[in-house]
C-alpha cells in the first residue's frame, strides 16, 4: 500500500523575460515598418501588372484613347466628304422647305459642338497629364489612386473628372464686398474668347471649323480679349491682392501680344499668307529630300523666332516663369483668389485652352502642320490630324516642363524682358527675314 | 584677449567703469555706476571694436516669481485632491540677496577681438527709465521694444516704443516677479 | 489729362498673418505705392507662449522641453544651449561621446533646417519643384532622428550632463549612408536652383545688407555671413569640441538675398564634413555625465552660453538664485533679432522682393516670438 506522495509543490511560475522584439527596419532609410507602409504607393505597386485593378484601368485609358482616336479619325476622315455633306444637309434642308439660313446655322452649330468638344476633353486630358508630369519632375508619383479603390485604378487616370464634380459639388462664394454682376461675368469672358480664337485653329490638312483669310490676326485678336476677364476678376472681387493681380495681368498680357505677334511676322512673309492652312502647305515637302521644309529649320530666322513665340506663349497663358498675375506666394492667388467651385475651375479650363491654344499654333507655324518629319513610307501614312496632334502634345509637354522647373519672374524683370530683349530682337528677325526673301528665296 | 586685459582697456578709456560683483560665467561683466553714464559708455565701447549691440534685457530682481501671474490654475493635475499643495512652486532662497531693484544687462560684441562685455545696472524697479541705444546701434529697437513689453523698463528717446510680444490687451509686464494675470476677454 | 484731375492714392494691405508665404503667423503690414514699398510695419507676438516666464518655475530638466518650441525646425540647438548654459551654472561636463553626438545631431538638423530653407525659398520665388526635392532628403534625416530619439520635430534628446540614449551602430551607419547619399544631390540643387538665371536675377541685388549693417542690426548666423562678415560660433567660441573638426565658413559677398541663400547650401557641404569627422572620431564611453541631480539646484550665478544655431547665434542668458528653477531664463533669438531689419529695409522694394528677402532672412516664428 503506497500512500499517495504529497504532490510536489507546483513550480512557481516565472515570469518569462521579455525579450523586446527586433525592430524590423526598412532598407531604403531606416524608418520601422509598420502598417502604414503598406499603403505606401512605392510598396503597393512593386507588380503593378498583377493587380487585376491595374489591368481594368490600362484597359479602360486604352479605350479611352482608341474612342477618342476613332472620333477624331471618323471626323478627320468624314471632313473630307464635307461639301457633300452640306450639299446633302441642303438637299434634306429643301426638302422640308427649310430656309438656308437654318441650314448654314445648324451647320455651324455642328461645327462649334465639335471645337467646343476640343476645348473641354483637352482639360480633361491636360490636367491629368499636367499632373503626372509634374509629380515625375518632382520625384513624386501623382495620382495613383483616383478611378476606384478596387477596380480601375491605372495611375489615377480618373482624376480629372473626380476633381471635376469635387469643384461642381463646392460651395460657390461671392464675397461681400464684392461687384456681385462683374464678379460672376469674369470667368465668362475669359473662356470665351478662348473658344471664339479656335475657330480657325488647323487641326490637319483642310480640318478648321472656319477657313479664314485672317486666321492669324483673328486668333491673337480674340486671345487678347480674355485680358479684359481677368482686369474685371481682378476689379470685382473686392480684394486688394485681386486688384493687383488684375492689374499686374493686364500690363503682362498687353505686353506680350506685340513679341508674339512680330515673331510670326517673317513666318507670314515666307508663307505669303495668314491663312493657317497656306502655311502650314508652305512647309510641305523636303530639302534633299530629307531635312523637312519646317519654318524652324530655316537657319537662324526659323529658331529665333521660336523661342520668341513659344516665350511669349507661355506669357500669354500666365504660366509660372510669367505667372505674376496668380503669384501664388505673393498675391495669394491674384485674380482669382475669391472665386471657388465651378468659376475657378472656369479660369483654369481657360488657362488649359490656351495651353493647347499655343500648342497647335506653335505646330502649325513651326512644326510643318500636318506633315510628316520623316519622308519615309510608314510616316507618310499617318494622317495629317495625327500627327498635328502630335506635334500639338510635344509643345504641351514643353509647356508643362517649363512650368514645373523654372522660378518666376519679378514684374519688371518681365516688362524688361519683353520690351528690352524679344521685341527689339524680333524687330532683327524680320529684317533678316526680309533678306532670306530677297536673296535666298526669291 | 583675456577677460582682464579687455577690461583694462575699457577702464583706460572708461575710468569711472567697474568689475561687477557677479561674473557672468568665463565673461566679462561690468557695472555702471550711474544711467547718467550709459550712453557715454555705449558710445565708448562702439569706438573701441565692440560694435555690436548683442543682447538687451533685463532682471527683476525682487524675488521669486509671484504664481498668481504664471498660471491660472496651480494644481493642474486633475488626480491631486482639493486644497493639496501645489505642485509647481517657486520657493525663495535663503540668503539670496533679494532687492526690489531692476537688474538691466546690455552685451556687446566685438567681431574683431571675438570678445563680449556684459554690462549691467541696478535701477529701482518701480518706473525705471533708462536712456535708449536706438541712436547708437540699430538692433537696440526690437529688443527694446521687447524688454519694455516684459519687463517695463522705459527706455527714453526710443522712436516707437511700443508692445511687441504680448497682445495689446495684456495688462502688465508679465516678466516682472510681481505680475499677477489681469483677467480679460478671454477668461470666462 | 493734366496731372490735377489724375488721383492716385496709397495702397494699404495686409501681408499675413495668413499668407503663403510669410512662413508662419508674421504680419506686415504693407502701404504700397503701385508696386513700390512707401511703408512696413513688422507686426508679431501670434505666437508668444511666454517660455521666459514658464522656465521660471520649472526645473532644469523640464526646462528643456520648453526650447524644443521656439525654433521648431531645429530643435536640437535649442536643447543644446540650454543645457551648455545649465551645466555652466551646475558645475558638469559632459562626456566626450555625449560631446560627439550632440555634434552630429546639431549639424544633422543644421542640414534639414537648411534642406526647408531651400525648398520653401524656391517656392517663394515660385519654383515649386526644388521644395520637393528637399524634402526627399530631409525625410530621411528626420527619420534617422526618428530612429534615435523617436520623435521628428521636438526632440529633447539632448538632455542636461549628456544625451537621451546612445548611438546604435546600426544608426552610425545608416547616417553614413545618409552622408554618402546626400553629397551629390547638393550638386542637385545648385543645378537646379541656385544658378538658375532667373533665381540669380530675383535674388541678386536684391535686398542688400552691407556688413557695416549687419553688425549695427546684429545680425548672426547666414545673414551676417552673406555679407561677407566672418564670424561663426562654432569657431569664434568652440563648444563640444567644435575645435577638434575640420571645415569652412563660406562667406557671402555683396550681403544680397543670393548671398545669404548661398551661404545655407555651402553651409550643409560643411556640416556633412563635420558630421563624417564625428562619426570617425566617436569616442566610446558613458553617453551621460554622472552627477547630474534629479532635481538640479545650482549655486546663485548666471552664465551664459550660445551655439551656432541653423538660424545664427543662439544664446541663452541663465541666472540661479539657487532654487529648483531658473530665477531669469532670457534668450538671445536670432530669427527676432534678425527680422528687425525688415521695417526698414523693406521700404522703396516692390512687393514682389518681400518676399525674397523674407525668406533669405530664413525666419521662425516660433523663434521669433518664443
Amino acid at each position: 500500500m503506497t500512500t499517495p506522495e504529497p504532490a510536489a509543490a507546483a513550480p512557481k511560475p516565472v515570469a518569462p523575460k521579455y525579450v523586446p522584439p527586433e525592430p524590423v527596419l526598412n532598407r531604403q532609410n531606416g524608418r520601422l515598418i509598420e502598417d502604414r507602409f503598406s499603403t505606401w504607393p512605392t510598396e503597393v505597386f512593386k507588380k503593378r501588372w498583377s493587380r487585376p485593378g491595374y489591368q481594368r484601368g490600362a484597359g479602360m485609358l486604352v479605350a479611352i484613347f482608341v474612342g477618342l482616336g476613332l472620333t477624331g479619325g471618323l471626323i478627320g476622315e468624314l471632313a473630307k466628304r464635307a461639301d457633300g455633306f452640306y450639299a446633302l444637309l441642303g438637299s434634306f434642308a429643301a426638302a422640308q422647305g427649310l430656309p438656308p439660313l437654318a441650314l448654314d446655322a445648324g451647320w455651324i452649330a455642328i461645327k462649334v459642338l465639335i471645337v467646343l468638344h476640343i476645348v473641354l476633353i483637352n482639360g480633361l486630358w491636360s490636367i491629368w497629364w499636367e499632373r503626372k508630369i509634374s509629380a515625375h519632375i518632382q520625384s513624386r508619383v501623382g495620382p495613383t489612386y483616383a478611378g476606384s479603390p478596387k477596380g480601375f485604378n491605372f495611375h489615377g487616370w480618373a482624376q480629372t473628372a473626380i476633381d471635376g464634380i469635387k469643384l461642381l459639388l463646392k460651395e460657390d462664394v461671392t464675397p461681400a464686398a464684392a461687384d456681385k454682376w462683374v464678379h460672376a461675368l469674369a470667368p465668362g469672358l475669359v473662356i470665351a474668347p478662348c473658344i471664339i480664337a479656335f475657330a480657325p485653329v488647323l487641326f490637319g490638312d483642310g480640318l478648321a471649323a472656319a477657313s479664314l483669310d485672317i486666321g492669324t490676326l483673328y486668333i491673337f485678336a480674340f486671345a487678347g480679349i480674355s485680358v479684359i476677364g481677368i482686369v474685371m476678376a481682378g476689379w470685382a472681387s473686392g480684394n486688394k491682392y485681386s486688384l493687383l493681380g488684375g492689374l499686374r495681368g493686364a500690363a503682362q498680357i498687353v505686353s506680350y501680344e506685340l513679341p508674339r505677334g512680330f515673331s510670326v511676322v517673317p513666318i507670314l512673309m515666307f508663307a505669303g499668307s495668314l491663312d493657317l492652312q497656306v502655311i502650314s502647305n508652305a512647309q510641305a515637302g523636303y530639302w534633299h529630300g530629307i531635312i523637312p521644309r519646317w519654318f524652324i529649320f530655316y537657319p537662324v530666322v526659323g529658331q529665333l523666332a521660336f523661342v520668341i513665340f513659344l516665350i511669349s506663349s507661355v506669357a500669354e497663358t500666365n504660366r509660372t516663369p510669367f505667372d505674376i498675375p496668380e503669384a501664388e506666394s505673393e498675391l495669394v492667388s491674384g485674380f482669382h483668389t475669391e472665386y471657388s467651385g465651378m468659376k475657378w475651375s472656369i479660369f483654369f479650363l481657360a488657362e488649359y485652352a490656351y495651353v493647347l491654344l499655343g500648342s497647335f499654333l506653335l505646330a502649325t507655324f513651326f512644326l510643318g502642320g500636318g506633315a510628316s518629319p520623316i519622308n519615309a513610307l510608314p510616316f507618310t501614312w499617318i494622317p495629317s490630324w495625327l500627327w498635328m496632334l502630335g506635334k500639338a502634345m510635344l509643345m504641351m509637354f514643353v509647356f508643362l516642363w517649363i512650368r514645373w522647373t523654372l522660378p518666376r519672374f519679378r514684374v519688371d524683370q518681365l516688362m524688361d524682358f519683353t520690351w528690352k530683349f524679344l521685341l527689339p530682337w524680333s524687330f532683327v528677325n524680320i529684317a533678316v527675314a526680309g533678306l532670306y526673301l530677297a536673296y535666298w528665296l526669291k | 584677449m583675456t577677460n582682464d586685459e579687455i577690461f583694462a582697456k575699457i577702464q583706460e578709456k572708461f575710468p569711472k567703469i567697474e568689475k561687477a560683483a557677479v561674473q557672468v560665467k568665463n565673461y566679462l561683466t561690468v557695472r555702471l555706476a550711474s544711467k547718467d553714464d550709459l550712453m557715454a559708455f555705449a558710445q565708448c565701447l562702439k569706438d573701441s571694436s565692440f560694435d555690436m549691440l548683442e543682447t538687451v534685457t533685463a532682471t527683476d530682481l525682487l524675488g521669486p516669481v509671484d504664481m498668481k501671474g504664471y498660471i491660472r490654475q496651480q494644481n493642474f493635475n486633475p488626480l491631486l485632491p482639493e486644497g493639496a499643495t501645489p505642485q509647481i512652486e517657486a520657493a525663495a532662497t535663503p540668503g539670496y540677496p533679494y532687492r526690489p531693484v531692476m537688474d538691466l544687462l546690455w552685451v556687446f560684441f566685438s567681431i574683431k577681438e571675438r570678445a563680449r562685455v556684459f554690462v549691467r545696472l541696478e535701477v529701482p524697479r518701480e518706473n525705471v527709465s533708462v536712456p535708449s541705444l536706438t541712436p547708437l546701434f540699430k538692433s537696440a529697437d526690437w529688443q527694446e521694444r521687447e524688454t519694455f513689453d516684459l519687463l517695463g523698463v522705459r527706455y527714453e528717446g526710443h522712436p516707437n516704443l511700443v508692445k511687441i510680444l504680448t497682445p495689446d490687451f495684456t495688462q502688465g509686464h508679465p516678466l516682472r516677479k510681481d505680475y499677477a494675470h489681469i483677467k480679460d476677454r478671454f477668461d470666462e | 489729362m493734366s496731372n490735377a484731375t489724375l488721383k492716385s492714392d496709397q495702397l494699404f494691405i495686409n501681408l499675413g498673418p495668413q499668407h503663403p508665404s510669410t512662413h508662419g503667423v508674421l504680419r506686415i503690414g504693407l502701404t504700397i505705392n503701385g508696386e513700390v514699398i512707401v511703408k512696413a510695419v513688422p507686426d508679431i507676438g501670434y505666437l508668444h507662449r511666454g517660455t521666459e516666464k514658464l522656465a521660471e518655475v520649472r526645473n532644469y530638466h523640464h526646462c528643456v522641453v520648453l526650447t524644443d518650441r521656439w525654433d521648431y525646425v531645429s530643435a536640437m540647438p535649442n536643447n543644446l544651449v540650454f543645457c551648455l548654459a545649465a551645466e555652466k551654472l551646475m558645475g558638469v561636463a559632459a562626456t566626450p561621446r555625449a560631446n560627439a553626438l550632440r555634434v552630429i545631431m546639431c549639424e544633422m538638423n543644421r542640414v534639414a533646417s537648411h534642406l526647408l530653407f531651400f525648398g520653401t525659398y524656391g517656392i517663394d520665388l515660385g519654383a515649386y519643384t526644388p521644395f520637393l526635392y528637399a524634402f526627399r532628403e530631409r525625410e530621411m534625416v528626420l527619420d534617422l532622428f526618428e530612429m534615435l530619439c523617436g520623435a521628428r520635430l521636438t526632440y529633447n534628446y539632448i538632455r542636461l550632463g549628456g544625451v537621451m540614449v546612445d548611438a546604435s551602430s546600426e544608426w552610425l551607419k545608416r547616417t553614413m549612408e545618409f552622408v554618402e547619399y546626400f553629397k551629390p544631390r547638393l550638386d542637385e540643387y545648385d543645378t537646379l536652383l541656385t544658378y538658375n538665371p532667373i533665381f540669380m536675377a530675383r535674388t541678386q541685388g536684391v535686398g542688400v545688407v552691407t556688413a557695416r549693417e549687419a553688425v549695427d542690426w546684429a545680425l548672426s548666423g547666414p545673414n551676417l555671413r552673406g555679407s561677407g562678415v566672418d564670424h561663426d560660433v562654432r569657431r569664434a567660441d568652440p563648444y563640444c569640441g567644435y575645435e577638434n573638426y575640420e571645415f569652412d565658413v563660406p562667406l557671402g559677398k555683396t550681403g544680397s538675398c543670393w548671398d545669404r541663400y548661398f551661404c545655407r547650401v555651402q553651409e550643409m557641404r560643411q556640416s556633412i564634413r563635420i558630421i563624417e569627422q564625428a562619426i570617425e572620431k566617436l569616442p566610446d564611453g558613458p553617453f551621460m555625465a554622472s552627477g547630474v541631480a534629479k532635481i538640479p539646484k545650482p549655486a546663485p550665478g548666471e552664465a551664459y552660453a550660445h551655439v551656432e544655431g541653423s538660424r545664427g547665434d543662439l544664446g541663452i542668458y541663465l541666472a540661479s538664485d539657487g532654487g529648483i528653477s531658473p530665477f531669469r531664463l532670457h534668450v538671445h533669438a536670432p530669427s527676432f533679432i534678425n527680422l528687425a531689419m525688415l521695417q526698414e529695409k523693406l521700404v522703396g522694394m516692390k512687393v514682389s522682393d518681400v518676399i525674397a528677402l523674407l525668406g533669405s532672412i530664413d525666419i521662425v516664428l516660433g523663434e521669433v516670438d518664443r
